[in-house]
């Protein structure tokens, strides 16, 4: 034996604590997520464009003389269902691709915490969702001939929206027993959500059943927010809304931090 | 403080898919002694891996308990993954970063300041005569150079417990024996070091003690010394046949000893010391024996390896210990 049994083991390096730590942390993780999409980001915004897109564009040509309401309602709902598709599909497709490709065993292997993780995960989606929400923003204005309340209340409840509806899609991806299977059930999940809850459509369009399951889910008040913002700017109704979905956010953070474990396969 | 820096107490893993299910692991029992380097040796699908998971707090076990420094692995997550260093196999996460990113990345995640990881990274990239290659990314380069990248991430940064998996596989004889001198440097430098490997002969030189697992049992653990005394009353014989005569070959010397993988057209065969001589006369004297050079050496620890390996095979009383 080289090293004397009795000797003590070199001493690893203190790991820093506080603020700064976090930072640096999280820094990096989101530079490490940036480098998978930094020669393809370009592809992912179109993609992530095009479904909201063609969506506008559709209910463009196939409504006729549609009310500014009318207007307003077909945009936040698209702009919200790109943020869905990304928080809720995106997010949860990408951890459990990273559970089944091994990542988890190179980043358990390190003093790094799960929370600042799926930051990352959430920053780098946001990578692409920005430039398409952005897209979908002045495209919709000109295409419809309107103009929204673009207010600094608009990134605020666009991502509390996000962090609403996130949960689900992290627990689904670390949960995750193959790959394919979490792919079925986040779209599933996905399109049943936004179609229990007034995103495409005002809830007193939705049957009465479907209204009162609409009140538990974020989706509902995030469709709200979304669409008051754009219409009056910050009311009492969007901070009411944003309180909710602050709620959700908090409580799906308290999930995950709980209940998932990314150390540890049981 | 505890004797070990990890103990592993009768711990099992049953893997179940639908119906079926699979015993990785089997009732192991062994402690890492603080500052040696354990080889942990034995053919794939032994349990191995299974087993490096379950010790760094990755998986646990159905049954038994894992102890990192006297207390459960699974209690104290963070510390682990603060003091101990894991490579393994194949660092897919790293694929999209630039060589230089995957080093100073890992270095600062394990807490070091970004000048202190950038000159480290740099040192590592010259050992490794990689320092051309820090502006490229992983994905483009060769296979033996990212698994040099992979053992730089787990050197960097000084952890006291390395824990490298197949660590010189894909590598030159040149890298391998780089690795192996650095492995054995961090190792002086007071590093507790578990290894796990295929290649016998290489980590012979290394460890200090070796742990054989086949079929998720761990078969035998002791020092190599104590282990080469099971087979130090046997002669290594290692025979070059004609092309295509290797099973000609063995069939002729198989009642002189036991046969161990040898490869094509070479056969290991380990023999009694009292039937080395007559067995030497033998070669000499059949001509018509489609042998074309022999030698005998002493045996190795892939001798060993092999021996307990085929014991277990017949069911012979094994070894087991902690420690």
């Amino acid at each position: 034996m080289r090293g004397s049994v009795n000797s003590a083991p070199q001493a690893a390096i203190a790991v820093p604590t506080g603020w700064g730590r976090w930072w640096t942390e999280l820094s990096i993780l989101v530079r490490i997520q940036f480098a998978t999409i930094r020669n393809s980001w370009v592809w992912i915004i179109v993609m992530a464009t095009l479904i909201p897109m063609t969506t506008i564009i559709f209910m463009r040509f196939f409504i006729t003389d549609p009310s500014y309401e009318n207007i307003v309602q077909i945009l936040a709902g698209n702009l919200l269902f790109g943020i869905i598709v990304m928080g809720l599909n995106g997010l949860g497709q990408e951890i459990s691709f990273q559970k089944h490709q091994e990542h988890f065993t190179f980043y358990a292997s390190l003093p790094i915490s799960k929370i600042n993780f799926v930051l990352a995960n959430m920053i780098r989606g946001l990578m692409s969702t920005v430039p398409s929400f952005v897209i979908l923003l002045f495209l919709g204005q000109w295409m419809f001939d309107v103009r929204l309340h673009v207010t600094p209340a608009l990134p605020l409840v666009a991502l509390l929206c996000l962090t609403s509806v996130v949960g689900v899609g992290i627990i689904l991806g670390f949960w995750s027993p193959s790959h394919q299977l979490t792919n079925i059930l986040c779209q599933a999940l996905m399109m049943l959500i936004t179609f229990l809850s007034p995103v495409m459509v005002t809830a007193d369009q939705l049957p009465t059943v479907v209204q009162w399951i609409s009140y538990a889910l974020p989706t509902t008040y995030a469709a709200d927010a979304m669409r008051q913002v754009l219409l009056h700017g910050w009311t009492t109704g969007v901070m009411l809304d944003c309180l909710v979905m602050l709620a959700f956010s908090v409580l799906s953070l308290f999930i995950v931090g709980k209940l998932v474990s990314w150390r540890v396969n049981r | 403080m505890s004797h070990y820096v990890f103990e592993a107490q009768e711990i099992s893993q049953l893997y179940k898919k639908g119906k079926t299910s699979k015993l990785a692991n089997d009732n192991i029992s062994l402690g890492i002694e603080r500052g040696e380097i354990l080889g942990v040796l034995g053919p794939n699908g032994a349990g191995k891996s299974t087993l490096i998971k379950q010790l760094v707090g990755q998986l646990k076990p159905t049954s038994g308990r894992v102890l990192y420094e006297g207390g459960e692995v699974y209690a104290q997550s963070r510390r682990v993954a603060s003091e101990v260093a894991y490579f393994s196999q194949d660092p897919h996460v790293l694929s999209d970063l630039l060589v230089m990113e995957a080093l100073v990345f890992t270095a600062r995640l394990r807490g070091m300041d970004a000048r202190s990881a950038k000159r480290e990274a740099e040192a590592l990239l010259g050992l490794f005569e990689m320092s051309e290659l820090a502006g490229k990314k992983l994905s483009r380069i060769s296979g033996g150079q990212k698994r040099m990248v992979g053992i730089g991430t787990a050197l960097i940064g000084h952890s006291p417990v390395l824990i490298l998996d197949e660590p010189t596989n894909e590598l030159d004889p040149k890298k391998r024996r780089l690795v192996w001198n650095l492995i054995e440097e961090h190792n002086r430098q007071g590093a507790t070091i578990l290894l796990v490997t295929h290649n016998v002969l290489e980590a012979e030189q290394v460890v200090d003690r070796v742990a054989v697992i086949n079929h998720g049992k761990l078969l035998a653990m002791d020092a190599v010394a104590k282990l080469k005394q099971r087979v130090d009353q046997r002669l290594r014989f290692e025979i070059g046949t004609a092309m295509g005569q290797r099973e000609a070959a063995e069939r002729e010397l198989a009642a002189w000893g036991i046969v161990q993988e040898g490869g094509e057209n070479r056969i290991r065969l380990l023999v009694e010391k009292h039937r080395a001589a007559a067995l030497l006369e033998m070669i000499i004297a059949r001509t018509d024996l489609p042998i074309e050079e022999y030698s005998v050496l002493p045996p190795s620890l892939e001798d060993v390896y092999f021996h307990i390996d085929r014991e277990a095979e017949k069911g012979e009383v094994v070894h087991e210990r902690v420690g």
